[in-house]
């Protein structure tokens, strides 16, 4: 085992210097550069930059050299002294940016999950039981809106809502008092009022999928013959269900899990944009679109480390869960 | 609303003229000659009385700043903006401070942090004075010493603005000498008459000039200080002054300008915290700023100014009728909006006042007169392609649809409430006529048997137009309208939409056809400090679309000069020359001869009809809380004028 976790270690290595180089690369790939975003963003609100004022911006963050010293600059940066550069746009050092978006992100992703496994998992249970019932094709119908509605369409109908309706305040994940204040108390029962917005917009899509995935695998089980054998030893029909064929049927659900740190740390960003989260999304968003090199490499980086852990985190759990997967490994 | 030239708007735009001594104006008055007791807000009135801060009569100068605004108002409240993050100070909200200030209606330039000033007869002199006993943020006195430092240190030192002060210092590439006459007295000097340098003061790009405590700034000076700066820069992980400067002082438009809440400063709200990454930021009242009410109150009467960031349009939308936001920002306040803010009105707990639009034109469109293919180059410079293309724009139904009923048509041309107002250079050719479009276009542009237009070599003729969907989405819809009614003249024409992103490639490729971007500083004298604008010249941002021609320019003025790579110099026709000509001299005179050539700077632009414009930009709104007072009752938006800003954010009160 340990050393199916070194060899998987050690296989993640060139893939990310692949990443990280290609990233860059296709960050920088577009004709100008973050002082041309910068320039136009001043003419669109009437300011002019003169050409002095354009080249000395740009030799002061090191645009006027080779895009392959840049790459170095900032790579050897980050692997010799964990320094991820500085953002142009926010003229703070990048870690200064990312990390306090962090914790909250999490927070919201861990919450809007267990929003997911809660309502989704009984649900999937009971329509697959109960199939063709009335319960059965309400939760379905249900299960196709929240597929098909997208994501910041139903934020804007919720915010409008919970404005009009309820005369909530919306936008933000706090009240206005606590957000720069040091965390509280107080702070936290805020988030919490908060907090339950975004995560059913963030969780309706996610909970109709898991849904659909259970009823499904649980529709095969409990066909099978063990189910059949079971019941006929006179088992309990509701322990029956839960200690085997669901069981089984989660299988397929948790293995699919492997995006999942990609999922808690750039998930939504449409949907944080429009109810104005503080959370990554909308910040890599804004990188990519001014073409701030070392903020977007650097997050697209911390994205691609979570894939290669999140991939090996769920090559260890099935590993696991199944020897065969464990000893096929060369 | 700017006013129509009165004796007092005269006095202004000629302020370069025969003044000589401090022009009479109502804010200079002296207030120590009328006030023995000053007031000030109860928390710092507290402060005063448990030895915290000096009295208030010690804190302000000897003659403060007199602002009479329309009512007395009451200390207190929060004024709440919304924030993009990053860069606070769009000074049309925040950090209009400047040394000499546009009035509230724009008309004339009056007194600040400078009392008065005199201009030598030849304009070649100007010289400021400040006032005695003010004070920065922290207490320390406000000098001539301030301005200097400024000037010698930070403007132009070589290791900061690596390359050199801005043009707004300078006239005819000569920049000023800039002296202290005595502590209070700073002196700008040149060999020529400066025409405008008083105007340039009051707008954006004079604010630098009382940015910058020496007393405080030089532990950010590499020479003065040159191991405490190594200290800080190593701590910061740089090793480049310039970045580092910039990244962590700043001036004007910096982001890092408002973040060091110890920098001290003259505006009427300070720091107390950094800005940069912060989610809502709140600035407090600075207990030394410098101006009084009528009543020898200190201002500013709100006590703090909030900013919360809000990262998309919809969601500032959403806050402002939600009612957190005191005065709507700019970008959601348009015409498309009305609908929504009225009927939210109640609920938000706010009115809605109009806001007249400095911009002289909602879009401009020029065609590449020089285009690197002759035969477009030929087409775009001939004046009935131009004059038949904008017989053939609908501008009626334009504003009807698009704009909502409101603006007229209207040419690239000064504004009819400035001075420079030219009525042929502004109307002619709007009338939307498709037979004369159709006369004036097959003189250029033949049809042939298949009733095809046809250029000069016989083939088919197609063009393009680039628009930036992003940056004003009515353009989209007026030039979806324009492409209907070119077509029913013959012109084959591709109106390209571009994301905000990629618009800058196409703006600049070589090949373009013709660029459309927004009309700015029409208003009152700005077009007087905007010649740029009406020669397709947009700083470096965008040199226009008339390559060769501005090439011939920049070698006419600095025969040395490199042009960009592929970029001919192409000599323009004799009344082309003249204008850009004009563009060099008109800063240079003043009175009457400038006047004068402005007035043959427009004639010859109504003559040639370079650029082509829809119609004026009206419709424009804010929404202010109820309870906010002193509000003008109409604002100005501009960017030389950077409105709302001058309306005097120190006089807001809310009522109790």
């Amino acid at each position: 085992m340990l050393s199916f976790v070194i060899r998987r270690t050690f296989y993640a290595i060139p893939a990310l210097i692949a990443v990280s180089f290609i990233s860059f690369m296709v960050i920088a790939l577009p004709p100008g550069d973050f002082v041309d975003r910068l320039a136009q963003e001043r003419a669109a609100l009437g300011d002019t930059m003169t050409a002095t004022e354009i080249q000395s911006l740009r030799a002061a963050y090191g645009l006027d050299r080779p895009v392959l010293t840049q790459y170095w600059t900032w790579i050897s940066g980050i692997v010799l002294r964990g320094d991820f550069g500085y953002s142009f746009s926010w003229n703070l050092p990048v870690s200064e940016v990312i990390w306090p978006r962090i914790g909250l992100t999490v927070v919201l992703s861990v919450a809007s999950l267990l929003f997911i496994w809660v309502v989704a998992i009984p649900i999937g249970i009971y329509s697959a039981v109960r199939r063709y019932s009335v319960g059965d094709y309400v939760f379905t119908f249900i299960g196709f809106l929240g597929l098909a509605i997208p994501n910041f369409l139903l934020a804007l109908a919720v915010m409008y809502v919970a404005f009009t309706v309820f005369g909530q305040h919306v936008g933000g994940l706090f009240s206005p008092q606590y957000v720069e204040a040091p965390w509280s108390w107080g702070k936290v029962m805020d988030l919490f009022a908060h907090l339950w917005l975004p995560m059913i917009v963030l969780g309706t899509a996610g909970t109709a999928n898991v849904i659909r995935v259970i009823r499904a695998n649980l529709i095969d089980e409990v066909r099978k013959p063990y189910v059949t054998a079971a019941r006929a030893k006179g088992m309990v029909e509701t322990r029956l269900l839960l200690k085997y064929p669901v069981r089984h049927a989660l299988n397929p659900f948790v293995s699919s899990q492997n995006d999942i740190f990609v999922d808690i740390i750039s998930g939504g960003t449409i949907v944080a944009i429009v109810m104005g989260l503080q959370t990554t999304g909308p910040l890599l968003l804004d990188a990519l679109r001014t073409q701030d090199m070392n903020m977007a490499a650097s997050f697209i980086l911390m994205l691609s480390v979570l894939v290669v852990l999140g991939t090996l985190l769920s090559d260890l759990v099935l590993g696991w869960l199944d020897p065969r997967i464990r000893y096929q490994q060369g | 609303m700017i006013k129509k030239p009165t004796s007092a708007m005269l006095a202004g735009l000629l302020a370069a003229t025969a003044i000589s001594g401090v022009p009479a104006m109502a804010q200079e008055t002296t207030a120590s000659a009328m006030c023995s007791v000053f007031g000030e807000a109860p928390q710092l009135a507290d402060r005063v009385a448990s030895g915290d801060l000096p009295p208030v009569e010690q804190r302000l100068p000897k003659e403060p700043l007199v602002i009479r605004a329309a009512e007395i108002g009451t200390y207190g409240g929060t004024l709440v903006d919304s924030w993009g993050g990053g860069n606070l100070a769009d000074q049309r909200h925040f950090g209009y401070e400047p040394l000499v200030r546009w009035s509230v209606d724009g008309s004339e330039v009056v007194p600040a942090i400078a009392k008065g000033w005199e201009i030598s007869e030849d304009a070649t002199r100007y010289t400021f004075f400040l006032r005695e006993g003010m004070k920065w943020s922290d207490g320390h006195p406000f000098t001539a010493d301030d301005i200097l430092y400024w000037w010698d240190r930070v403007e132009n030192n070589p290791k900061i603005m690596t390359g050199g002060p801005r043009g707004e210092f300078a006239v005819d590439g000569e920049f000023p000498a800039v002296t202290k006459v005595d502590d209070f007295t700073v002196r700008f000097e040149w060999t020529k008459p400066n025409g405008l340098f008083l105007q340039h003061m009051a707008g954006p790009y004079g604010q630098r000039v009382v940015q910058f405590p020496a007393h405080y700034m030089e532990r950010f000076d590499i020479d003065a200080n040159p191991e405490g700066v190594a200290e800080l820069m190593q701590a910061a992980g740089t090793t480049n002054y310039a970045s580092w400067w910039q990244g962590n002082v700043g001036s004007y438009n910096d982001p890092a300008q408002f973040n060091d809440p110890d920098r001290p400063s003259v505006h009427g709200w300070i720091a107390t915290d950094t800005i940069l990454g912060k989610e809502r930021i709140t600035f407090v009242r600075n207990p030394y700023y410098f101006a009084v009410d009528a009543d020898c109150q200190q201002l500013p009467y709100i006590d703090n100014r909030t900013w919360m960031h809000t990262s998309d349009a919809e969601v500032t939308l959403l806050q402002v009728i939600q009612g957190n936001i005191t005065i709507s920002p700019r970008n959601i306040s348009i015409p498309q909006n009305r609908a929504v803010f009225f009927d939210n009105q109640d609920a938000g707990g706010y009115r809605l006042v109009n806001a007249t639009s400095c911009d002289y034109n909602t879009a401009v469109l020029n065609f590449s007169v020089n285009h690197t293919d002759p035969v477009r180059a030929e087409v775009f410079q001939s004046k009935d392609f131009r004059v038949g293309v904008s017989h053939a724009i609908n501008r009626q139904e334009i504003i009807d649809t698009v704009y909502l009923g409101q603006g007229e048509p209207f040419q690239p041309a000064p504004l009819p409430n400035s001075p420079f107002y030219n009525e042929a250079m502004a109307k002619n050719y709007t009338e939307f006529d498709l037979d004369q479009a159709n006369q004036y276009l097959d003189r250029i542009l033949p049809r042939n048997e298949n009733g095809v237009r046809v250029g000069p070599d016989g083939e088919p003729f197609r063009f393009t137009v680039d628009i930036n969907a992003d940056f004003k989405p009515d353009t989209v819809d007026a030039f979806q309208l324009i492409e209907r009614t070119w077509q029913q003249v013959g012109l084959d024409v591709t109106i390209r939409y571009h994301a905000n992103e990629l618009f800058g490639n196409f703006r600049s490729a070589p090949d373009r056809d013709a660029v459309v971007w927004v009309g700015e500083n029409g208003c009152g004298q700005l077009p007087l400090l905007n010649l740029d604008r009406f020669m397709n010249h947009y700083g470096y941002w965008s040199k226009g679309n008339w390559d060769g021609w501005a090439a011939w320019d920049t070698l006419r003025l600095n025969p040395g000069a490199t042009l960009a790579d592929g970029v001919e110099p192409v000599t323009p026709p004799e009344n082309i020359q003249r204008l850009y000509e004009l563009r060099s001299i008109i800063p240079t005179r003043v009175g009457e001869e400038q006047e004068a050539l402005m007035k043959e700077f427009t004639d010859l632009h109504a003559e040639e009809f370079l650029s082509i414009g829809l119609a004026t930009p009206a419709g424009f709104y804010r929404s202010v809380s109820n309870d906010l007072r002193n509000v003008p009752e109409e604002f100005i938006e501009g960017w030389l004028y950077p409105g709302p800003a001058p309306s005097n954010f120190a006089t807001y009160y809310f009522a109790q």
